[in-house]
């Protein structure tokens, strides 16, 4: 392998994705995103659409909130509240592992 | 390539109607849904499950699969006639295209044509998202990484077709979980003249048996003697970038966790190495031993559930 074939990429930290990413990465209409944030069921950063920004935790809650409701055809309160609880699960499970109990 | 029984993946009849699929589809998605399935093989079957309601919820898709599935049996060697899909145009299956791309080869034989279900006004090549595991220890020293990639490619004839494509990636020094790493270009390509998309890499560490990161802090188990607790020591500790030593204060309990400053993941500013105290009894198990703990259960006026609220 030359150092050639070896690529570099920028790094984005925190909140750093645009709505328009978001969109592509989760395959969802942009108004599907707007009416979460709209009514507070997706966290985002900024005030108006062009300067909202996504962190890659946003990003895993609108996949997970997208296939919940694609899945069970969950109401978007519904699948927010899902997406709630199974973040905890997420945060419980991890405290379980690093106490070596997982 | 084998024929797969989308029915008997969800269970349910060929004749079976749009609701009585719907209602199968959702019943294994609660049963294998990764993110609560006991079920050992769930994250596999979620994927087979979400495949066949892909096709057999979409009635073209339904019809096409029909037709050209006449005759065939589960496993058998599958091959579609040569001319099978003129006629078919795929709209959207409402999964993403990280989802899609987890589907079989026999899928994308079939539906090869799929849309994304977008739009395409947009010139540009869309943005793909990966995850990338990388070591905690990767964060100290940067690292070069190998990825491989399966993302949908259309070929001369239109047709869509899994490409796996293997990259190198740079990891810089200092990178912190819930990053994102973009290679800008490395996305889909664009239509006519638009550039192409990025690749956005979500960093993710591994499990480590010592090392646990939380942002940019470094947190470490550090394992004492009880009588380096209790008199104090410096003792070595295995960091990712070499040994450090480290005075622990005299009186130190288990649960305590002691800040060395900056030497945590590097970066401007670094973060900080916590280290968490845990006291390790030595057993009994020779007379000498045996004869010290006696010594000290004599001699130490000590009960460790005399603080209040301690002794039930």
């Amino acid at each position: 392998m030359s150092d050639r074939d070896i690529i570099a990429g920028s790094v984005l930290d925190g909140a750093a994705l645009t709505v328009d990413q978001v969109c592509a990465v989760c395959s969802i209409e942009q108004e599907w995103i707007v009416r979460r944030v709209e009514e507070g069921l997706l966290e985002v950063s900024g005030t108006s659409v062009t300067e909202w920004r996504f962190s890659s935790a946003h990003l895993r809650r609108a996949q997970r909130m997208r296939a919940l409701e694609r899945d069970f055809d969950a109401g978007p309160e519904l699948a927010a509240l899902m997406a709630d609880m199974l973040d905890e699960m997420d945060e419980l499970r991890a405290r379980l592992r690093r106490a070596g109990l997982g | 390539m084998e024929f797969k029984d989308y029915y008997q993946a969800l269970g349910v009849p060929r004749d079976a109607p749009v609701d009585e699929i719907k209602k199968a589809y959702r019943k294994l998605a609660r049963k294998y849904h990764p993110d609560v399935s006991k079920e050992k093989d769930a994250e596999a079957r979620m994927k087979e499950v979400n495949e066949a309601y892909a096709v057999l919820s979409d009635p073209e898709k339904r019809a096409a699969y029909d037709q050209v599935g006449k005759g065939y049996q589960p496993g058998q060697e599958f091959r579609p006639p040569p001319d099978w899909d003129s006629g078919f145009e795929y709209s959207g299956s409402g999964f993403s295209g990280q989802e899609a791309a987890d589907f079989s080869d026999f899928f994308s034989e079939l539906f090869g044509r799929m849309g994304t279900g977008r739009g395409t006004a947009h010139a540009r090549g869309g943005d793909h998202h990966a995850r990338i595991a990388l070591d905690i220890e990767d964060a100290f020293t940067g690292a070069t990484r190998q990825i491989s990639l399966r993302a949908p490619k259309i070929d001369s004839s239109g047709r869509v077709t899994l490409d796996t494509r293997t990259l190198n990636v740079k990891i810089p020094k200092g990178i912190r979980e819930g990053q994102i790493i973009r290679l800008a270009g490395q996305g889909d390509p664009g239509l006519g003249e638009g550039t192409r998309g990025d690749l956005l890499l979500e960093v993710q560490f591994r499990g480590h048996p010592r090392y646990r990161a939380d942002g940019r802090d470094l947190l470490v188990e550090l394992p004492v003697a009880p009588w380096e607790a209790a008199l104090g020591a410096v003792v070595p500790v295995d960091v990712p970038d070499g040994i450090l030593k480290v005075r622990i204060p005299a009186g130190a309990q288990s649960g305590r966790q002691l800040r060395v400053r900056e030497r945590g993941i590097p970066g401007d500013p670094a973060g900080d190495l916590l280290l968490e105290i845990r006291i390790v009894v030595p057993e009994a198990s020779t007379p000498k031993a045996k004869e010290l703990y006696e010594t000290m259960a004599r001699e130490l006026a000590f009960d460790p559930r005399a603080q209040a609220g301690a002794r039930p």
